[in-house]
């Protein structure tokens, strides 16, 4: 890997978004096409953290001020979202009816956008009737959904039959957060429970490239 | 013996009748009594008379003067939503990240919000119980409100990009604890719970917990000893056993874990610590599994801790609302059945 890579890497996920900004710059400068900076520096920067998650020294705000800086880098080499290159899926991401948390769906939205997934973010307090129809809107792979009160699970539970009401069953539903990853796959009727954002971004990528290119 | 000694016995790892068992319920109290959430968040005499009813149904060792988590920031100044059948949410925090946090007024627990409202349940708690029953106030610790009162992106990046502010703001949202704290103290409550989900190592990192939490907490825990709270509870829920050895330079009595803190451990990493533990069974499993899974998981963690003591048992965190009464009824049952010393190998 090109040092000025490794050097963005270690910027990233240390945080420092001006410096990770100023490298991108020289890098641009330098002739670096951009899908070469997400891949080699923001997914190695993903990469890198997913691993700190998984040896337990994940903390939030570690991980936010990385995924400032990875935002900041995505919006300086693609000002337009739309413009994203190589996009592996289309993913909505929302918190339910009855639920105004919403710091581990940014979390998440951050992690999947670091990692080119196409983020719809539904926001919060949210029907699962507006859910369904944004992923039928956008030939969703997966719809994921952060709890951090029970109180949400009849609505988590409700999603899958809704989807597949929509003609829609093939959509992933994974859940996370708090309230929720306490419970299992079969009481919460979904397909996957993360622990963390990363588990979510390793789910989606162990599903077949035909279901994740679906739409 | 009342549940107030029992506390105080296992708080010094003295010998007692049986351990306490403490089920953290709040508006499930509401539930369990056939009134709503909306009733009970909105009276601190109806939120009272809950609690007292569903100790009486229930047989634990403490009731709450607690309402919801949103009553400090609605004191400060927030826009507190009212939403039917769950608990309020902070719909707009009371600061932004250019206030100037050293010109901010405490809000009065006499007048402010319902601050009052808390003081009054507490009240009525303690004419009822005396010392029956444990009376257990409660405040956010000053990282909680902290998030709570900016919001938590906005807080957390204040904490990295301008940590001079920062602390500013948590020695006014400590001041603002203190305040609540001690009124509550003067209203009845027995001690005051410090409830700091933000200050989880999953949240912050160890560094910013020791420099700029820990103080602040130790300083709260001073003011309520000093106003003659039996004890000092500290309540972090997450992944806290790289912080929990700490609890007691903080002058923290009690530490609750959550379901997540291993306590074999748990016991191996505080050694000799004399910190008092109450948990750790999953809040969840209260909703969605059995009466035996919980009776099973209660009977584990006495036997974990029937040589040492220092033990309450209790849930991880809050018991939520929608709980089914059968498995609250089996770990407090679980708990009364237990004898000292019957720990099976």
């Amino acid at each position: 890997m090109p040092p000025e890579l490794e050097s963005l890497v270690q910027a990233l996920t240390e945080g420092e978004r001006e410096q990770s900004l100023r490298i991108v710059a020289d890098l641009v400068s330098g002739g670096m096409p951009s899908v070469d900076i997400i891949t080699g520096g923001i997914e190695k920067a993903m990469a890198a953290l997913d691993k700190k998650c998984t040896a337990e020294q994940f903390n939030l705000l570690e991980i936010m001020l990385a995924g400032r800086a990875v935002m900041a880098v995505i919006r300086r080499l693609f000002p337009d979202d739309a413009a994203l290159p190589a996009v592996r899926g289309n993913v909505v991401v929302a918190v339910l009816e009855g639920d105004i948390h919403d710091i581990g769906k940014a979390i998440l939205k951050i992690v999947l956008t670091g990692n080119r997934f196409h983020v719809i973010d539904c926001g919060k307090d949210v029907s699962v009737a507006a859910v369904i129809s944004a992923a039928a809107q956008c030939g969703a792979a997966a719809v994921c959904v952060s709890g951090l009160i029970s109180s949400v699970i009849p609505q988590v539970r409700a999603l899958k039959p809704a989807l597949a009401r929509a003609g829609l069953a093939h959509v992933r539903v994974l859940a996370g957060g708090a309230a929720l990853k306490q419970c299992t796959v079969a009481a919460l009727n979904v397909d996957h429970v993360g622990q963390t954002a990363f588990d979510a971004v390793a789910y989606l990528e162990s599903m077949t490239p035909a279901v994740v290119c679906h739409g | 013996m009342d549940s107030v000694a029992r506390i105080r016995r296992t708080m010094a790892f003295q010998a007692c009748d049986r351990p306490p068992v403490i089920a953290q319920v709040f508006a499930h109290a509401a539930l369990a009594c056939g009134r709503s959430v909306d009733a009970y968040v909105a009276s601190g005499v109806v939120a009272a008379a809950c609690q007292i009813e569903a100790r009486a149904r229930y047989g634990y060792d403490a009731v709450f003067a607690v309402l919801d988590l949103t009553l400090e920031a609605e004191a400060a100044g927030g826009v507190v939503q009212s939403r039917r059948g769950v608990y309020p949410a902070v719909a707009r925090p009371p600061l932004a990240p250019d206030d100037d946090f050293r010109r901010l007024t405490i809000p009065d627990p006499r007048t402010a919000g319902r601050l009052p409202m808390a003081l009054e349940m507490a009240t009525c708690l303690r004419d009822a119980c005396g010392d029956e029953a444990l009376v257990v106030g409660l405040v956010q610790g000053p990282m909680t409100l902290a998030v709570q009162f900016l919001g938590i992106e906005k807080a957390l990046f204040l904490a990295a990009d301008d940590p001079d502010r920062f602390l500013q703001l948590l020695d006014y949202t400590a001041a603002v604890g203190k305040a609540f704290g001690l009124a509550q103290l003067a209203a009845g409550a027995h001690l005051v719970l410090v409830f700091e989900p933000a200050a989880c190592p999953e949240v912050v990192p160890p560094g910013l917990f020791r420099e700029m939490i820990g103080p602040r907490l130790k300083w709260l825990f001073g003011a309520f000893t000093k106003a003659g709270a039996i004890g000092n509870w500290l309540h972090i829920a997450g992944k806290t056993g790289a912080v929990l050895p700490h609890y007691v330079a903080l002058g923290a009595d009690i530490g609750n874990f959550d379901y997540c803190v291993d306590p074999e451990a748990l016991l191996e990493a505080l050694g000799d610590s004399r910190l008092c533990l109450d948990g750790n069974i999953k809040s969840l499993s209260f909703v969605t599994d059995s009466a035996a899974d919980v009776e099973r998981e209660a009977r584990q963690l006495l036997n974990v801790f029937d040589r040492r003591g220092g033990f309450i048992l209790s849930s991880g965190c809050e018991i939520p609302p929608e709980s089914q009464e059968a498995t609250i009824a089996a770990m407090v049952r679980t708990a009364l059945a237990w004898k000292s010393g019957q720990s099976e190998v």
